[in-house]
């Protein structure tokens, strides 16, 4: 089975600037951490990932936010398709956590109500250091994803630990909801759009005169 | 993180219009440092779409900047919002009423993009156009008033009549008689190649005449199917000149079936153009630019870096920074309440957008088999088929866009209507009847349509020419033709040029490879 014939699911990472997000996509996708990257990533606008799960193998389009979580400009059609949505903070920066409310709220704004939401606490790792990074604590995450009915955990892309769970139970979630993916909902275009695929000249070519 | 005032920015774009958000994204592999703001809170400026509670902000915004007299970029006048069945049920909110506001995205400049304009090839050469979905834009009606029935005063019920659009569909209609279908298919022969030699000496005396005179002359065309011919144009007075009108509906008859049998014209999901800026900003954003909306340019000023010899604007913006930047691109800046220009003077348009309660199934029917099933019809009304309770009647045509739910402008079950006509003192009241007299003439199809949701507005229209003063640009404002039209790509070309290096050629003007294929191919495996 070809990849493009794979039911494709569309999965968001948003939150505040310097949280994590694209550490954490990257450590996922390509199992490489970069410590020193600390700008946003210019160039990616999302990342592909083949994820089985039941059996039934999936296709993952990542979206990282492309620096615009900054001055919060992401667009409502960022957002369209989305069928569930990862919301990270960084465990080591109570400021970071404050602002997870908003971004909750932006994301049950412009997503359909089955969506599935994810929140991660991220850089783990910094917590452990002697447990003298920790700013946020696990039972407060919980909290907060327990009140918008969404999923939890804690993750260090440094040393992997759960990076793999969040994007696994995520899509596990998303595949046990019929209702999230009903008809095209998991095809790259639903019926009764219109293909404009580039394939060379052919699609400007009149096929008819008239 | 980089302050904003640390970096000597090469563009800061104001505002995410159309044509910003494509130089953005024309901009977004070459490296450029970007900084683009929008002084509203969203994306798309002009072209923006509103959930219902969006559009009520910003009818109460316009009127705002038109008390304050400080509208020198806004462009609209005398917004207003009305909601019928509200007021109607007070408190109890109806089965078929409004969904929640967000169930909505009502387009503030719906345009129908031809299949062969560069505005398509542009996103297919980027590669943007793989974040939107495009539907296809169906039938074209003429809606017709019907005389009064013989041995009865009560006038008939008005219908809408499809125009035929292909061959085919030319030979199968029944709503034209024999002779008239000759005419017709003379007619749109000709117009397939018009422009080569033969064809433009019949024409060329015509030019500037309005088209209707051409075809009625040379083609003996009948009041009605002039009527057909002016609708294709999408033409706001009706009289277009034949030069214009024939390249129009050369480029009509031309885009059908560039992408699909049956329709010549697409439309963005979710609210048009609206959509294409997002994915724009999107892509630039990509491509490392910086995105602040709500923010606007407070004052400017041109002086001297200190390590580069040459001129650099230096903006205050109202976020309290100030920045740097080599260049400046904004919208026309010009003040629409007292700018005449040119030949159009003070044009403006006058818009009705209205939420119906039912799908209007009917108008959405995909005519040529094969087709992907249309979610915008046209209906046209022609010049004098609305007559007013006070007696006024139409000067000009009213165009309407009928939007189904696979728009995604509203949820399944109901459909936007977009009425759209020149600016007159009786313009409103034009439109508020001819969507009665619509919806009237579509009840015989499905059970009483009822509107539920009317916003209401003018538009102007500004200057027509881009500008450059300085390292100012400032873009043309932007048309107010219903369908898209390709000229203003050109002041979007012009832009990226001022700001391009010459060593970058003209051909890699907007032609990116894909940025997909970012795929890790392990196979995670999850039992």
């Amino acid at each position: 089975m070809s990849d493009d014939s794979l039911p494709t699911l569309k999965i968001l990472l948003i939150g505040p600037s310097g949280a994590g997000k694209s550490a954490l996509l990257t450590r996922y996708c390509d199992d490489e951490f970069d410590p020193d990257t600390a700008t946003a990533t210019i160039g990616i606008d999302f990342k592909i990932k083949k994820l089985s799960v039941r059996g039934k193998a999936y296709r993952l389009t990542l979206f990282d936010t492309a620096g615009q979580e900054r001055f919060r400009t992401l667009s409502t059609s960022f957002y369209r398709g989305a069928h569930g949505v990862i919301l990270v903070y960084d465990v080591s920066s109570r400021a970071s956590f404050r602002t997870m409310e908003r971004w909750f709220e932006e994301a049950e704004n412009n997503t359909v109500e089955d969506a599935v939401l994810y929140l991660v606490g991220a850089k783990l790792d910094k917590a452990e250091h002697n447990g003298g990074g920790r700013e946020v604590s696990p039972e407060e995450g919980r909290r907060l994803a327990k009140a918008h009915g969404a999923m939890f955990c804690e993750a260090s892309s440094k040393t992997r630990e759960n990076v793999r769970k969040p994007f696994v139970e995520l899509v596990d979630a998303i595949v046990s909801k019929p209702e999230l993916l009903v008809g095209n909902r998991v095809r790259r275009r639903a019926a009764g759009t219109v293909d404009m695929h580039d394939d060379g000249a052919a699609g400007y070519l009149p096929s008819c005169a008239c | 993180m980089e302050s904003l005032g640390d970096t000597l920015w090469d563009v800061v774009i104001c505002g995410t219009d159309l044509q910003q958000s494509l130089l953005a994204l024309s901009l977004s592999r070459s490296g450029k440092k970007i900084l683009h703001i929008d002084p509203n809170g969203y994306y798309g400026g002009t072209e923006a779409a509103f959930s219902l509670q969006e559009a009520e902000s910003w009818v109460t915004d316009v009127a705002a900047s038109v008390a304050a007299a400080t509208n020198g970029t806004c462009p609209w006048r005398s917004a207003s919002i009305c909601k019928p069945e509200a007021a109607a049920t007070e408190g109890q909110r109806a089965a078929t009423g409004l969904s929640f506001p967000r169930a909505y995205s009502l387009a503030l400049a719906p345009q129908i993009i031809h299949t062969r304009s560069d505005l398509l090839s542009q996103l297919v050469s980027s590669c943007a156009y793989r974040q939107i979905e495009f539907l296809a834009v169906g039938s074209f009606y003429i809606f017709k008033a019907s005389a009064p029935a013989q041995a009865s005063k009560e006038m008939g019920k008005p219908t809408l009549s499809r125009i035929p659009a292909t061959r085919e569909d030319v030979f199968s209609t029944t709503a034209i008689t024999a002779k008239a279908k000759r005419g017709l298919m003379k007619f749109l022969k000709f117009v397939m190649d018009y422009d080569s030699p033969p064809q433009t000496e019949s024409w060329g005396r015509y030019a500037d005449v309005p088209l209707t005179e051409f075809v009625q002359m040379e083609f003996k065309m009948d009041n009605e199917l002039q009527t057909y011919i002016v609708t294709l144009t999408l033409s706001l007075d009706g009289r277009i000149s034949t030069k214009d009108g024939l390249a129009v509906i050369h480029r009509h008859l031309t885009s059908m079936g560039v992408f699909g049998s049956g329709f010549a014209a697409v439309y963005p999901k979710w609210g048009g153009l609206s959509e294409i800026a997002q994915v724009a900003c999107r892509a630039a954003a990509v491509g490392g630019a910086v995105y602040m909306l709500g923010t606007d340019i407070k004052t400017m000023q041109e002086s001297s870096d200190t390590h580069d010899a040459n001129l650099v604007m230096s903006v205050e913006l109202s976020s309290g920074d100030t920045i740097k930047t080599r260049m400046l691109v904004r919208a026309s800046v010009q003040d629409h309440s007292t700018t005449g220009d040119g030949v159009s003077g003070a044009m403006g348009i006058s818009r009705l957008v209205t939420v119906i309660d039912t799908p209007l199934k009917s108008l959405f029917a995909a005519v040529v088999e094969g087709s992907p099933t249309p979610a915008v019809a046209v209906i046209a009304f022609p010049v004098g088929s609305v007559t007013t309770a006070t007696g006024k009647v139409s000067e000009n045509p009213v165009y309407v866009f009928a939007h189904s739910s696979d728009t995604g402008e509203c949820p399944v079950g109901q459909s936007v209507l977009y009425f759209t006509t020149l600016s007159t003192p009786d313009s409103k009241e034009i439109l508020m009847q001819a969507m009665d007299s619509l919806l009237t003439a579509i009840a015989a199809e499905e059970h009483a349509p009822r509107s539920l949701f009317q916003l209401h507005y003018e538009q102007a229209r500004g200057a027509t020419n881009s500008q450059t003063q300085g390292l100012i640009f400032d873009f043309p404002s932007p048309s107010l033709s219903l369908s898209f039209d390709d000229s203003s790509l050109e002041s979007v070309r012009q832009a990226w040029s001022r700001i391009t290096d010459e060593s970058v050629a003209e051909m890699e003007y907007m032609t990116f490879p894909d940025r997909e294929g970012a795929m890790s191919d392990e196979d995670e495996m999850y039992t």
